[in-house]
């Protein structure tokens, strides 16, 4: 066993951001490792989104089949285990999204091995492999070391800054087998249409709204802001949890992870499970009327006051200067 | 239906991030003066979700926890919210044991009572965030799962169907018993317990179980916590300034207009 392996990951038929932040991650480490790098992708079309996954692989696993999408994760793992024993590597590295916190896990169970998930660092000392991740909501910060002949991370979206690497040495495919009917069968999948369009995940401009805004009748202030500012609307996990929106656009630790370049929170308090959501974020106003709120220890630029106030008058001035 | 849930006790997740503070050897968050520990608000939502099956269903509900001598208060709130029986695995080699070995002592202890249809478990502990406990209890069992659960839409004879989140809606699936599910808030509101319930937890005998108890093998552990760090946050928010509401509101888009941010 020896190797760095690193799972890239598509939506909607193309490559996710997110694949050559797990290339950058797992380039790192096989060289600090001395071990080689190598890729794999599991879907059911993926001739173009291979194409574009440069990570610097010596070898890139593609494991295709039809019954790859939808996702389940019995499929998913079968993928996963025909690209591992083809790779036979010392670490695996899978970005950490609702799919990959479903069933790697599972993974780890059957191959008996070390899994740390949600990981922000990870280095090599000797032939261990040392892995920081936030625990408590993300008000601490916790170090692992892995053990294991497989060892498993997933890896937070958003940390490692992506960047193509060279182009893949080899392609290698796999044809996925379908495993047998299983005691789990999809039915169909609901599929909230985003209000704004633009994926949260990759939004430059977020308005959020929390429980501060009082009850789903004022919800308008914060699609009213995000449309004058061009941004996509977000929320904090009770707004979910009350069915004021979908929980598509839950921001934080059991929600989306964002990386905008503004995020504006209106009435909504700081929890550190709601930051560990953020904190990728390069600007970040607050809105409350608590100027003690948490929010303004996370904020650049705060405005203490209620929004009922605040976010007409920012509305107005916005669209002028918008022209 | 037979339903286990699984109750871990975690620090109050509400602390504030400025008050948490650490165990001299950096491995444990201790909670401040005054603010108890709590369940896990995900496992009293999976707790609520037991209840309100048996409730349509009937049957009987056993929490189960892993934990040292205090988590029997959690256990306690378990069956003032309504849980028939609990039981605390407090061995002392366990409780610091990785995930991997704290879901082979709960899938043990889940054989021991002689299994069940459901077990419901919450999608991740809000202190350790780890989200694998309940793979390892299902791998363990050789139980099908799903997770996280965001609704139980029906119950068919041994057969459920279920919402899972996704990340723009959810899938509808079909599972059959015995089954894992891992639950999400979204799922319900959990109740507070009666004063009837309360009553009752005072008067409840809570088995504790080490691990010959459940036949568990010593463990290798996969993972080592080496430290914990707390993460300090220094920034201080720039206040925009204005005589009301709504001059606060046109200064921060001037603001941020002038940063090019909007
Ligand atoms: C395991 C776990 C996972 C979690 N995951 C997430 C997650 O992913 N995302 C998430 O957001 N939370 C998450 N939470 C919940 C989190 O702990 C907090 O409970 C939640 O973030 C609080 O939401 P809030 O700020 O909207 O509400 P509150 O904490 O109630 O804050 C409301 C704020 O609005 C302000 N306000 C009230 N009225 C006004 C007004 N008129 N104008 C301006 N401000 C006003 C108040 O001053 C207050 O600060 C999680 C919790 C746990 C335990
Ligand atoms: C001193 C100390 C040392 C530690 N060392 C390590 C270490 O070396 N390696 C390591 O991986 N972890 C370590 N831990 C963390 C600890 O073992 C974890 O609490 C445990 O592994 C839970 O894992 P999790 O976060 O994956 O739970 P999750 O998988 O996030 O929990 C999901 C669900 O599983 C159930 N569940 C989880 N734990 C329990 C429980 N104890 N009782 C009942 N139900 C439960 C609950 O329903 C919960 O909602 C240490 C903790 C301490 C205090």
């Amino acid at each position: 066993m020896a190797g760095v392996l690193v799972f890239g990951d598509t939506v909607g038929g193309a490559l996710a951001p997110a694949s050559l932040e797990m290339a950058v991650a797992g380039a790192a480490l096989a060289q600090a490792l001395n071990e080689p790098l190598t890729g794999a992708l599991i879907g059911d079309d993926l001739a173009a989104v291979a194409a574009e996954f440069n990570g610097g692989f010596a070898t890139l696993h593609l494991i295709e089949g039809k019954h790859l999408r939808p996702y389940t994760a019995r499929s998913a793992i079968a993928a996963a285990k025909a690209a591992i024993d083809a790779a036979a590597p010392s670490v695996v590295l899978f970005p950490h999204t609702l799919e990959t916190r479903e069933w790697v896990p599972r993974l780890a169970a059957m191959l008996d091995t070390g899994l740390v998930m949600d990981c922000t660092a990870l280095n090599a000392e000797g032939s261990d492999l040392v892995v920081s991740k936030p625990v408590y909501g993300g008000g601490v910060t916790a170090q692992y070391v892995v053990r294991g002949n497989i060892r498993l991370v997933t890896v937070r979206t958003g940390v490692f800054e992506a960047r193509a690497g060279a182009a893949t040495g080899a392609v290698n495919k796999i044809a996925a087998v379908e495993p047998a009917a299983g005691r789990v069968t999809l039915i169909d999948e609901a599929k909230a249409a985003a209000a704004s369009g633009v994926r949260l995940k990759d939004a430059k401009v977020i308005v959020s709204g929390g429980r501060g805004l009082g009850g789903p009748a004022n919800w308008h202030y914060i699609e009213e802001t995000a449309a004058a500012i061009g941004g996509a609307v977000g929320c904090s996990r009770p707004v979910a949890d009350s069915g004021w929106v979908s929980s598509a656009h839950q921001v934080g630790l059991s929600g989306t992870s964002v990386k905008p370049d503004l995020y504006i929170a209106v009435g909504i308090s700081g929890a550190v499970q709601h930051l560990a959501g953020i904190s990728n974020s390069s600007t970040v106003v607050a809105i409350n009327l608590d100027g003690d709120a948490d929010m303004f220890t996370r904020a650049n630029y705060g405005v203490v006051g209620d929004y009922k106030d605040v976010l007409p008058g920012f509305i107005e001035r916005a669209k002028q200067l918008r022209g | 239906m037979n339903i286990i849930v699984t109750v871990k006790q975690v620090a109050d997740p509400n602390i504030p991030p400025a008050h948490i503070q650490l165990d001299p050897d950096g491995k444990r968050i201790i909670s401040p003066f005054g603010v108890p520990p709590v369940i896990n608000g995900y496992d009293a939502n999976a707790l609520e979700e037991a209840i309100r099956l048996k409730e349509k269903h009937g049957g009987k509900i056993t929490a189960v926890c892993l934990g040292d001598d205090s988590s029997r208060e959690s256990l306690k709130y378990a069956v003032a919210m309504g849980a028939d029986t609990a039981i605390l695995i407090n061995d002392p080699d366990l409780v610091n044991g990785d995930s991997a070995t704290v879901g082979r002592a709960l899938a043990a202890a889940i054989k021991k009572i002689g299994g069940c249809d459901l077990v419901l478990c919450g999608r991740q502990a809000s202190d350790t965030d780890g989200g694998q406990v309940l793979h390892w209890i299902a791998e363990a069992l050789d139980l099908p799962t799903v997770v996280p659960v965001t609704k139980i839409e029906a119950v068919e004879g041994q057969q459920l169907t279920v919402h899972r989140l996704i990340e723009d809606g959810y899938q509808r699936i079909k599972v059959e018993l015995p089954a894992l599910l891992g639950v999400s808030s979204e799922i319900n509101e959990a109740r507070h317990p009666s004063v009837r319930g309360t009553m009752a937890a005072g008067r409840a005998m809570i088995a504790g179980w080490k691990a010959a108890d459940i036949g568990l093998a010593a463990q290798t552990p996969k993972v080592e916590l080496r430290e914990l760090q707390i993460q300090v946050r220094t920034t201080k928010a720039e206040l925009i300034p204005g005589s009301t509401g709504a001059a606060q509101g046109a200064a921060l888009a001037d603001k941020l207009h002038e940063l090019g941010l909007i």
